[in-house]
């Protein structure tokens, strides 16, 4: 496991995984067992509408079919819970992968061994997406059998395409956190930047459908590209996920270049 | 530029926005000596020898080591050299032995014999977690991943430090062993008696600037050095005063200091004559031998 930057990221990370692990698994079986007791409650439809748009557009993703299998995951899961995980553990993981080392101090040694730039920053966000993944993995697989316990009649791939976006969408995001942390070498910076990021975009994908002049710029939103056309209803939508892997790659770019030349802090 | 340079800088600035870093730093250091980088705390050799890593980029000026560019080239320059960073640090969460067989697969493989060869001779035990070891043992696994690729150079900044005496005196065999090889060493050190005793060549730096470069012989016999002689009984100031290279003489009851630049033989003799209790000598500060330095300087000016 210390063959190369990649594992050794991987290794250390190790104990993490293992909780992110256990806290998904537990939040899939959780929300799925919960189910039957939905499906049988139609009155929770009824009682659901009595709310406003509005608020519904907020907390459940203006889900209106709440009783579905699809409506049910979308607003209790994927809506907000599932990606805003993801995007705490990316973000950790992004803005940790080399500011961390820099503030850690250990940068020195590392560097001064024949390895260029480019490929540190490269094996760290290759560590990442590959965590990214495999906590999606776990999660779509407790999702696929808990649902197949429950009978839920879910289209695994369906399924798979809205948990693939939502990793794309903590990429992306972790993406931003490895940028600044590349640039300015600070971890705690790094974090609040790409934390701020996900809030604004988190807010303007749910409000912009609410409020007229801001319709426009719901395009902005890196969110809109995850849930915007639904694929768990609707599988995954090229175009949608050609922008999250260009946002990514443009921030991979730029985390490389800013790291190029710039004095390491001792 | 000297032909068996293995590194050389030519007017190399670094400035950390305004502040300074190391201005005009320009030095050969031959292939196979011991170059001592003499300089106090905050005088900019860390700054120098990061630059020469390629850990920063210089303001101005042209660094080469094995005749290829610093930066251009880093990547084939840093194969060939073994580092050691002045602010070693280690990762606390891996045992010795883990994180010195990461760097060895990072700088293309090495052989673990010669790791344990080194563990050996250093003391160093590889297998608790380095969170676990003192600052002394930190700084053996520090040695140890420089020198266990057995690099054409090394730069080691400031390698003594949190050595107990014994473990320097074997990194001074070490040190000694690889210029015996042929290979070259930079280090960088604030102990004047250090850089005296193993180094080929030393350069001074004071506040960015280089002071001088010279043969550690030429400055042993300009080295000025306190002494204190402790008489069994009065001695007179007269016959010591007359001594060349010797000054600022002054006697109280049966004990005598003075300065002494270069060497002690004439003043040895001229004790001997009456009967020594003890010597006592002071090695200079950097400060002292700075002062000489401009002094002389001064004097060449007038």
């Amino acid at each position: 496991m210390l063959s190369s930057i990649f594992l050794k990221t991987l290794r250390d990370r190790r104990r993490s995984l293992l909780f992110w692990g256990v806290c998904f698994v537990l939040i899939a079986v959780m929300v799925v067992s919960l189910y039957p007791l939905i499906e049988s409650f139609s009155a929770i439809q009824e009682y659901m509408e009595l709310f406003p748009e509005e608020f519904l557009a907020l907390f459940t993703g203006g889900m209106n079919d709440f009783t579905s299998p699809e409506g049910y995951l979308h607003s209790e899961l994927f809506f907000l819970i599932f990606p805003l995980l993801i995007l705490v553990f990316a973000i950790g993981f992004g803005s940790n992968a080399v500011a961390g080392e820099e503030e850690q101090g250990t940068l020195d040694l590392l560097l001064s061994n024949p390895i260029p730039r480019w490929r540190l920053v490269l094996e760290k966000f290759v560590a990442m997406v590959f965590s990214i993944m495999l906590l999606t993995l776990l999660f779509w697989g407790t999702l696929a059998i808990s649902g197949h316990v429950v009978d839920m009649g879910l289209s695994l791939a369906r399924l798979a395409a809205v948990c693939f976006s939502a990793a794309l969408l903590g990429v992306t995001f972790g993406a931003v956190a490895l940028a600044v942390g590349c640039a300015r070498g600070r971890r705690g910076l790094s974090m609040s930047t790409a934390g701020a990021l996900v809030g604004y975009s988190y807010l303007l994908n749910t409000m912009a459908p609410l409020i007229d002049w801001l319709e426009p710029f719901q395009i902005l939103s890196p969110f809109y590209y995850y849930i915007g056309a639904d694929p768990l209803t609707n599988g995954l939508n090229g175009t949608h996920v050609a922008v999250l892997v260009g946002l990514t790659t443009v921030f991979v770019a730029v985390a490389i270049a800013s790291f190029w030349k710039r004095d390491l802090a001792v | 530029m000297d032909n068996n340079a293995i590194i050389h800088t030519s007017g190399l600035t670094k400035y950390y926005g305004k502040q300074r870093g190391m201005v005009d730093v320009s030095l050969d250091v031959r292939r196979g000596e011991v170059f001592g980088y003499l300089g106090p705390n905050g005088a900019g050799k860390t700054t120098t020898i990061r630059t020469l890593l390629n850990l920063i980029r210089p303001t101005r000026g042209i660094a080469t080591i094995f005749g290829m560019d610093i930066q251009r080239k880093g990547l084939e320059v840093r194969r060939h050299t073994g580092y050691l960073p002045g602010e070693l640090k280690l990762y606390d969460n891996l045992t010795g032995a883990e994180m010195l067989r990461y760097l060895g697969h990072l700088s293309g493989g090495v052989d673990w014999a010669r790791v344990e060869n080194l563990a050996t001779r250093l003391d160093c035990d590889l297998l608790p977690p380095i969170r676990s070891l003192s600052h002394g043992n930190r700084q053996k696994i520090g040695l140890i991943q420089a020198f266990m690729n057995t690099p054409d150079l090394l730069i080691l900044d400031e390698p003594t430090i949190g050595l107990d005496p014994l473990m320097q005196q074997e990194f001074y065999r070490l040190v000694s062993e690889t210029k015996g090889q042929g290979r070259t060493v930079f280090l960088s050190s604030h102990i004047m008696p250090e850089v005296e005793r193993i180094c080929d060549r030393v350069a001074i730096i004071r506040e960015g600037r280089l002071v001088t470069v010279e043969d550690i012989d030429n400055l042993k016999a300009r080295s000025i050095r306190r002494l204190e002689i402790h008489f069994a009984g009065p001695v007179s100031q007269e016959k010591f005063t007359e001594i060349s290279g010797v000054k600022d003489v002054s006697v109280h009851d049966s004990v005598l200091t003075c300065t002494v630049v270069g060497e002690l033989d004439a003043l040895v003799k001229a004790a001997s004559q009456a009967r020594v209790v003890n010597i006592i000598s002071h090695e200079p500060s950097l400060e002292e031998i700075f002062l000489d330095y401009y002094n002389e300087e001064e004097s060449i000016a007038e």
